[in-house]
């Protein structure tokens, strides 16, 4: 089960990184519980978080909303979602997970993130499997992100030394 | 990246895709590639967090992700529904954890991150600042790929104390 608990932390951070990064106000929007595969927005950053917090956080976006952050971060007009954008956004998506990650660890999750993986291409489904997503709209003054958590408490007994291993398929 | 991360991986698939379904897997040529990645059909992609950091991801045909999950479940499967993507899912996972595992016995400890599933041909993967080699795995059941883009975490803070400071002979103290 999906844990709402985790979203706060990242909704914070988001808030607070794009405040500084962009100077943009955020607004949440609406929040949903989505257990089927996504079906990816034009750009979307992943991250997986690996600790007492297990999981994937997915950033979706489309490209005029990341062009305009970019834009926006690095003080210069990108008209193109060349390497440099790209590097920016899954910065963004970096910077926020690790200030959530910090928020976590206070409330007694620690969790270490993984480097981003940038991924382009509208449609095509993006699944976490096992893990159901709570989905939650950021909307800032450049376009709207959403947030997809497909997060969990890692089950008791395991620590971060130990490998994740799934319950194997029963024939 | 060094060889010494890749050998595990290709090992642990050619180990676990014998076990599991039984198929002779032939490895091709290695190449570094620096580009983003153009998706095939079916993508696992599992990130390493550790003294190894970055992300594996594993891209199949249609036609190779539903022989492998046919052959891993016993019955024959003609699409990729729930049942077989949670196969090649878990196909991913046991690879990774085995090459952990692995990587863990040469000395570097890394956890593993779960599958993410991305379906559908034609999207870019892009690992950024992290090259990414690729081993392709050549099999008569279609076309299955190894990406890794992984390298040795730069750490810093608790551990570099225990990094064991040579003797300096100028600072040795006087009887």
């Amino acid at each position: 089960m999906a844990n709402v608990k985790f979203m706060n932390p990242f909704v914070e951070a988001a808030a607070d990184v794009l405040e500084k990064e962009v100077n943009a106000k955020v607004e949440r929007g609406t929040l949903s519980l989505q257990k089927s595969s996504l079906t990816s927005d034009q750009i979307t950053v992943l991250l997986s978080l690996v600790g007492q917090v297990q999981g994937v956080v997915l950033y979706g976006l489309s490209k005029s909303t990341a062009l305009n952050l970019v834009s926006r971060m690095m003080g210069q007009e990108f008209a193109e979602f060349d390497n440099l954008a790209q590097s920016g956004i899954a910065e963004l998506g970096n910077v926020i997970t690790g200030a959530a990650t910090v928020k976590l660890s206070k409330e007694g999750f620690d969790a270490e993130i993984s480097p981003p993986t940038l991924v382009q291409g509208e449609g095509i489904q993006i699944s976490t499997l096992d893990f159901p997503r709570v989905v939650v709209q950021l909307k800032t003054e450049m376009g709207d992100i959403t947030v997809h958590l497909a997060l969990r408490e890692s089950p008791p007994g395991s620590d971060t030394g130990k490998n994740y291993v799934p319950i194997a398929i029963q024939m | 990246m060094k060889v010494q991360y890749l050998i595990p991986f290709v090992e642990a698939a050619y180990e676990v895709l014998k076990a599991e379904v039984n198929i002779p897997l032939e490895r091709g040529d290695l190449s570094l590639d620096k580009g983003a990645y153009l998706t095939d059909d079916v993508t696992v992609i599992i990130s390493l967090v550790g003294d190894i950091e970055g992300i594996v991801f594993f891209g199949f045909s249609n036609e190779a992700a539903l022989n492998i999950a046919s052959g891993m479940l016993g019955e024959n499967l003609d699409e990729m529904n729930g049942l077989a993507q949670s196969g090649i899912a878990e196909l991913g996972n046991v690879i990774t954890g085995r090459a952990s595992v692995k990587l863990s016995k040469n000395g570097f400890q890394s956890t593993i991150s779960p599958p993410t599933m991305l379906l559908g041909k034609g999207a870019t993967i892009s690992t950024l600042d992290f090259p990414r080699v690729v081993v392709p795995l050549t099999s008569r059941i279609g076309r299955v790929s190894i990406h890794l883009a992984l390298r040795e975490a730069f750490r810093q803070g608790a551990n570099a104390a225990l990094l064991k400071v040579p003797d300096a002979p100028g600072l040795k103290q006087s009887e």
